[in-house]
């Protein structure tokens, strides 16, 4: 049996390709963990989602190509469950890589990508709808709440001056 | 609502996340990451900054078309219809559980108030207080003010009740009775100087005609969130 001895001797790669996949998926699993609805964010849990975020895009990356690395040194001394283990791997990578780079908030809430407006006159509004208004020097603009309230957000300029509408 | 340059930069903004239920933002230009009640940089290269409030209204459409029968409306943004823009959002939103509770001050998580802050004295008002044919008196850091409830009964504006250098009560125009006729009487307030002012806050008569009341931002909020992010606040209670 040839194949026990090759395992033993790569059990440190094994390992290795275990930690990896482990640190890829937290990279993307922990800030979406903290940061998802209805539950308490913690100062200190937010700081840290924060934190990941910003080097899960590069660190998924290196990850990924530790992986491969790892999966070519040890598919051809591998039995079909441990190749199939490798190709686990590599996808759950893949899909961390992937998914650090994805604003599923943007999924859920639509961004304006380009507001359209209508007259006071055309505005298919009932009267007791609530609207946000501003007024900057002459130009007066009204963001129904009704739409606000999905969108969130709205980057606008009113007389050249540029706003962000959120609610 | 803020301005959304800072530094003399433009930014532009996106939705990134949430923290206890108000949304977190981050801008394209540098990936700071804002909370959207504060309109304060939390993270990144901009932590510590602050964005300008721009002071904008909450008003009833039909209030505002009568003040700016010329402006313009946010269209419903294509693909968007009646499952995202729920007629009934306020409701389902009360029945979320809340992240986080204060209920020292003897309002309950989602009461809706309105929040105010001058001169770094915050004070929640119940919405319900305020809303009603009487105006709401208060003084905050030594500063008389006043919330009006408008013509429709719904929007609500807050002013500095001073004029002049001087302090203004301000109450509603009882002479003129209910409505005659079908026809409702013009809307108006009256104050112990012999002005009438509007619900933009402008004289329409009176010594001050022409000029108008200082208006005050306020923010519309659970009480569980505004004291989250205020957290020496009182409450309005009279």
């Amino acid at each position: 049996m040839i194949a026990p001895n090759y395992r033993s001797k790569n059990s440190g790669l094994w390992l290795a390709l275990t930690l990896l996949t482990l640190f890829s998926l937290s990279l993307f699993l922990i800030p979406g963990f903290i940061i998802r609805p209805f539950t308490h964010q913690s100062e200190p849990g937010l700081r840290m989602a924060i934190a990941v975020k910003l080097i899960a895009p590069a660190f998924t990356v290196v990850a990924l190509i530790g992986l491969l690395a790892l999966s070519w040194r040890l598919w051809r001394c591998s039995s079909l469950w441990l190749r199939t283990g490798i190709v686990t791997a590599l996808l759950l990578s893949v899909t961390s890589t992937v998914m650090v780079r994805q604003n599923y908030f943007e999924w859920m809430f639509n961004p304006i990508k380009a507001a359209g407006f209508v007259s006071a006159g055309d505005a298919h509004l009932d009267d007791k709808e609530m609207v946000m208004a501003v007024r900057i020097a002459q130009e007066a603009r009204a963001y129904p709440i009704l739409q606000m309230a999905y969108h969130h957000i709205l980057n606008d300029t009113v007389a050249e001056v540029p706003i962000v509408v959120t609610y | 609502m803020w301005k959304r340059t800072t530094q003399g930069r433009e930014l532009h903004f996106y939705l990134a996340g949430i923290n206890n239920q108000n949304f977190l933002m981050r801008d394209r230009e540098t990936g700071s990451w804002w909370q959207q009640v504060t309109g304060r940089a939390i993270a990144g290269k901009l932590a510590g900054s602050a964005l300008e409030l721009m002071p904008n209204d909450e008003l009833t459409f039909a209030l505002w078309k009568s003040e700016a029968p010329h402006g313009l409306v946010l269209a419903p943004v294509a693909g968007h219809g009646d499952k995202d823009y729920d007629k009934k959002w306020e409701e389902e939103t009360a029945k979320y559980p809340v992240p986080l509770t204060f209920p020292e001050q003897g309002l309950k998580d989602r009461d809706v108030i309105l929040g105010v802050e001058m001169s770094g004295q915050a004070r929640a008002f119940p919405l319900e207080k305020l809303r009603g044919p009487i105006p709401v008196e208060d003084k905050i850091a030594g500063v008389p003010v006043v919330f009006v409830t408008g013509p429709d009964g719904e929007s609500v504006r807050l002013f500095r009740s001073q004029w002049n250098g001087m302090d203004i009560d301000l109450y509603r125009d009882a002479q003129r009775g209910p409505q005659s006729a079908g026809k409702s009487p013009e809307w108006q307030l009256l104050d112990s100087l012999g002005n009438t002012w509007n619900f933009a806050g402008c004289a329409t008569s009176g010594p001050a005609t022409g000029q108008c009341l200082e208006k005050i931002n306020y923010l519309k909020d659970y009480w569980f969130d505004w004291k989250n992010y205020n957290p020496r606040t009182t409450v309005y209670s009279h």
